[in-house]
């Protein structure tokens, strides 16, 4: 008897295709030094703080359209480049961002840690390769992002930091 | 073959219907939580917020550090009765170092300034030590035991050598302050539940506790069974 023919095996097959889909967005796909490590090729300079001071403080706000949970901010110089490991909330849960700028422009941004549930998809390559070279143009960046469907706030939150990396980049050069 | 697999079919989904109906209201609400602001809204019933423990929740971690009282309900942690910041991983432990307050998770510090405000979250990148399992002063430096030994740093906490020391004073537990406890229970009934929570906790069964989370898999496993009772009758039709 053909195997079309036996509801059963159908059944299960189906059950099989359908489990496949199960995807799962939530993990740390690289640790903060090992991020470090990559981006300074094993020469990982010595980490330096810029503490937000009031003007400052209000122009972080207004970048992230939110005041940052933090009283400074660490990140990582030398002569090419700067690298900053930056947290936003997507939905409810922190996005852990490693970000990393050369002549005012991001090289390269990735997702270190992600928390939730769903919007994960902005952690691929195809997705954040639209941030490579972009940089601040008064206070936004100079290129529009496309979305994701399903993954708005994740996008948002990315886009935010990497907007706040390049301020910062400039600010503390 | 085909009668008793429709007669189960049909029994099953006369037992699960009310309870469909249920999971199919609640879920369309949780798809619009934000149209319907339900994260936003709160119920301040006292029933509701006693079958919650709201009234009464106990801290997973308090430690008192110079005169602040720091504890965690969940991730939420708190000095005194202010929420200052998230943690999804226990506080171990907390010291003082210059003016700072330094809080241990097992993998990062916590730093807050004297007035509780948040300033960073030390991890692995500037050097803090993994697998942290206690924090303590040795004559003023900052000590961490962790599972792979004993580390010592300085005020900056930016570099840590490890070696073995006696005589570490080690953060322990301490009992919540009444006073404190007083304003954490305001500030937790002061909010309320969300509707979001209450809903979501009809929806998955939390509201009837873990036997109600068996009870929503057993209507999960009948639902999956009518599924496949029916896939099996059409199939059995067309083939």
């Amino acid at each position: 008897m053909s195997q079309y023919k036996d509801p059963l095996r159908v059944l299960i097959f189906m059950g099989l295709i359908l489990s496949s889909f199960t995807v799962f967005a939530r993990g740390v796909y690289q640790t903060d030094q090992d991020f470090l490590t990559e981006v300074f090729n094993n020469s990982v300079p010595k980490s330096k703080v810029v503490w937000m001071k009031a003007d400052l403080a209000s122009t972080v706000a207004e970048l992230l359209g939110h005041k940052y949970a933090g009283l400074r901010i660490r990140y990582w110089r030398n002569e090419q480049r700067s690298a900053w490991i930056l947290e936003e909330i997507g939905k409810e849960k922190p996005i852990t961002f490693g970000i990393v700028v050369a002549e005012g422009k991001i090289e390269n941004i990735k997702v270190l840690a992600f928390r939730e549930s769903r919007g994960g998809e902005i952690r691929h390559p195809a997705f954040t390769q639209q941030f490579k070279l972009v940089q601040l143009d008064d206070m936004q960046l100079d290129r529009n992002i496309d979305g994701v469907s399903g993954a708005t706030l994740s996008v948002r939150a990315m886009t935010v930091v990497a907007r706040l990396a390049l301020y910062l980049d400039k600010f503390t050069g | 073959m085909n009668r008793k697999m429709r007669s189960l079919h049909r029994s099953m989904g006369a037992l699960v219907a009310l309870f469909v109906l249920m999971l199919a209201v609640t879920g369309i609400l949780l798809n619009h939580t934000s149209d319907f602001d339900l994260d936003k809204r709160h119920l301040t019933w006292d029933w509701l917020l006693d079958h919650y423990g709201l009234a009464n929740a106990e801290a997973d971690a308090v430690y008192l550090l110079d005169r602040h009282t720091i504890s965690q309900f969940g991730s939420q942690v708190f000095i005194n009765a202010k929420p200052v910041t998230q943690s999804h991983v226990p506080i171990l432990g907390g010291v003082m170092i210059d003016d700072l307050m330094v809080l241990a998770t097992e993998d990062a510090l916590l730093l807050f300034s004297p007035e509780g405000e948040f300033v960073e979250r030390m991890g692995d990148s500037v050097g803090v030590p993994a697998m942290i399992q206690n924090i303590g002063l040795f004559h003023g430096d900052p000590v961490v035991q962790t599972r792979n030994g004993m580390w010592r740093s300085d005020f900056m906490l930016d570099q840590w050598e490890q070696l073995s020391l006696n005589g570490v004073g080690w953060s322990e537990p301490h009992a919540m302050p009444s006073l404190v406890q007083d304003e954490l229970s305001q500030y937790f009934r002061g909010n309320g539940v969300t509707v979001e929570r209450v809903v979501l906790d009809i929806h998955n069964g939390r509201i009837l506790g873990k036997y109600g989370v068996w009870f929503a898999d057993l209507v999960g496993v009948f639902l999956v069974l009518i599924s496949l009772t029916g896939l099996w009758l059409w199939l059995r039709r067309r083939l």
